[in-house]
């Protein structure tokens, strides 16, 4: 599809447990002032439009879309926001400029959760007023009993997820950005308490600030802005059931529906062997297997012998959360798709230091809303030598 | 680089917060089902039969098809437990003095699953499968709720 689109910039800011001293409009004026730098561009010439991702109860703040132009250098300019992950956003930015809407387009998510003080009261909040909300208990609960759904289902273990646990937190030791790293070993996940058995302490990431702005092309424009651009290859988005009682439990359809329409348009047919490494939703450690089996990349019990194998790790077949996931760099929020797309395009440009993927060329990103919610996106980035 | 904060306890902040009240509106399948389940101790639901589906509570739609659904299928009370977690913590992480358990249980009839207390466990584990039957409250203390249910029962327990 005409034109392509790639990342010709990209900035963070914060991935730590607190940004102490800097406002959220500071923390997104750092990530900015980086994306822009990387793509040398001037926000208030080259940029053509601006899309940000935020959920106005986190930000404290109501119709939260008037408060991002300034600190983006987008004031009096096209600016919209999206009430998603970071991923839809890019998925928007995708369809601003492949409609000849704009040639260039800035994507901005963003954490300032240290700031939330009733975060678990604001989850609550997105449950069913009259037939979930009275039942008193958090959204937590969801995740517990869809892990439990899945373990049922799959036939997997604990231990399974114990060792997702354990692999993010560690691989999160060689990634300088990451808010939560540890030398932690499956039997230390197993042995921390349980917060909605089975859904254990070390399988919740801990929460984190942060900021990911995203400079997107077309490709007549990405020439010049980057001399190493990574292809927008597909992107594509879906949301099941939004109601507990009739949606699929312990399997994530709704992310095997987005994953379809990425690979459709990126060609993808084998994404077992055309990928050659994932960034995926792991806020629950169960979620990372259960994410991987929707994305098409094994059966559940086949993904559990690769984790065993350590196929996994960043130098096995299929490497997962090189970054350390959220588990390791900290739950970001709306902004967990774009930390994941950061980490994909730091590999695809062979920047990512210690933890470089070998023969790194096609990457996969996935983000889920969070509980309660059945929202997932999906994009598949190639460097030069994966398009 | 901008200097990190050394001592973040000691940063100025503002304090806000913001008074939120709702009244929600059941609507028609809603107070279908909360209405019989008030006067009639039943748990309603609403079928399908394109898709070969009975949603619980009642719906006015199909989400898979569409169609629009009357409230007139009566499900339960038994039902076979489809998963369950145990709660040690509260709404911001504080520690529970006694763990809940939550099940989601799919009541003879229905295909999708009622979500609510599993009342009293007791000492044998819970398993994914088992049968439990639905517990309400006594008919004159129903105000018309999702808690004039009072939770599910293992039901082996109950014909003891």
């Amino acid at each position: 599809m005409e034109p392509r689109v790639a990342v010709v910039g990209i900035g963070h800011a914060g991935f730590a447990p607190i940004t102490a001293g800097l406002s959220y409009k500071e923390l997104m004026f750092e990530a900015a002032q980086r994306a822009y730098a990387d793509a040398q561009v001037d926000p208030r010439a080259d940029v053509d439009s601006f899309v940000c991702c935020s959920e106005d109860y986190l930000e404290g703040t109501s119709i939260f879309d008037e408060y991002v132009p300034d600190q983006l250098g987008a004031v009096q300019r096209p600016v919209q926001t999206v009430a998603a992950d970071g991923l839809f956003g890019v998925a928007t930015a995708l369809m601003l400029i492949r409609s000849g809407a704009a040639r260039v387009v800035a994507v901005e998510a963003h954490s300032k959760v240290s700031d939330v003080l009733t975060l678990g009261a604001i989850e609550q909040f997105a449950m069913d007023p009259v037939f979930n909300r009275p039942l008193g208990v958090p959204a937590l609960a969801v995740a517990g009993l869809d892990m439990n759904a899945f373990l049922e289902r799959t036939g997997l273990t604990e231990e399974h997820c114990a060792m997702v646990a354990a692999k993010n937190r560690t691989n999160a030791l060689d990634n300088p950005r990451a808010a939560y790293p540890a030398d932690v070993r499956p039997e230390d996940v197993e042995d921390s308490a349980p917060v909605y058995w089975p859904l254990r302490e070390l399988e919740v990431a801990g929460r984190a600030d942060g900021c990911v702005v995203v400079v997107l092309a077309a490709e007549e424009r990405a020439g010049d802005l980057t001399e190493a651009p990574v292809w927008l290859l597909g992107a594509g988005w879906s949301s099941g059931s939004p109601t507990l009682e009739s949606r699929t439990w312990g399997e994530a359809d709704f992310v095997a529906r987005a994953a379809e329409r990425a690979y459709a348009m990126a060609g993808i047919e084998d994404p077992g062997e055309e990928i050659d490494l994932a960034e995926v939703d792991d806020v629950y450690a169960f979620k990372e297997l259960q994410h991987l089996e929707a994305l098409g990349l094994g059966t559940a019990g086949g993904l559990a012998e690769m984790l065993a194998e350590g196929e996994l790790e960043a130098d096995g077949d299929l490497p997962v959360n090189v970054s350390g996931g959220s588990l390791g760099q900290g739950n970001l929020f709306e902004a967990n798709g774009l930390a994941r797309l950061l980490e994909c395009a730091e590999q695809l440009r062979g920047e990512a230091g210690e933890r470089q993927v070998d023969e790194a060329y096609v990457a996969l990103v996935q983000s889920w809303r969070g509980v309660p919610t059945t929202s997932a996106a999906v994009v598949v980035l190639g460097n030069e030598e994966g398009t | 680089m901008r200097e990190k904060v050394a001592r973040p306890d000691e940063v100025r902040r503002w304090p806000g917060d913001f008074p939120v009240a709702h009244r929600y509106t059941p609507g028609l399948a809603g107070d279908a089902f909360l209405t019989a389940l008030r006067d009639r101790g039943a748990i309603l639901g609403s079928r399908c039969e394109r898709c070969a589906y009975t949603y619980v509570p009642t719906r006015l739609f199909c989400e898979r098809c569409f169609a629009e659904l009357d409230a007139g299928v009566e499900l339960g009370p038994e039902g076979t437990l489809v998963s369950f977690t145990i709660g040690f913590v509260g709404l911001e992480g504080e520690p529970l003095d006694r763990p809940v358990t939550l099940g989601l249980v799919r009541l003879d009839g229905a295909d999708a699953v009622l979500l609510h207390h599993v009342l009293d466990p007791g000492d044998e584990p819970l398993e994914i499968g088992e049968r439990v039957a639905v517990v309400l409250r006594a008919p004159e203390e129903r105000t018309g709720s999702i808690l004039d249910i009072l939770g599910f029962a293992v039901a082996e327990a109950e014909s003891d």
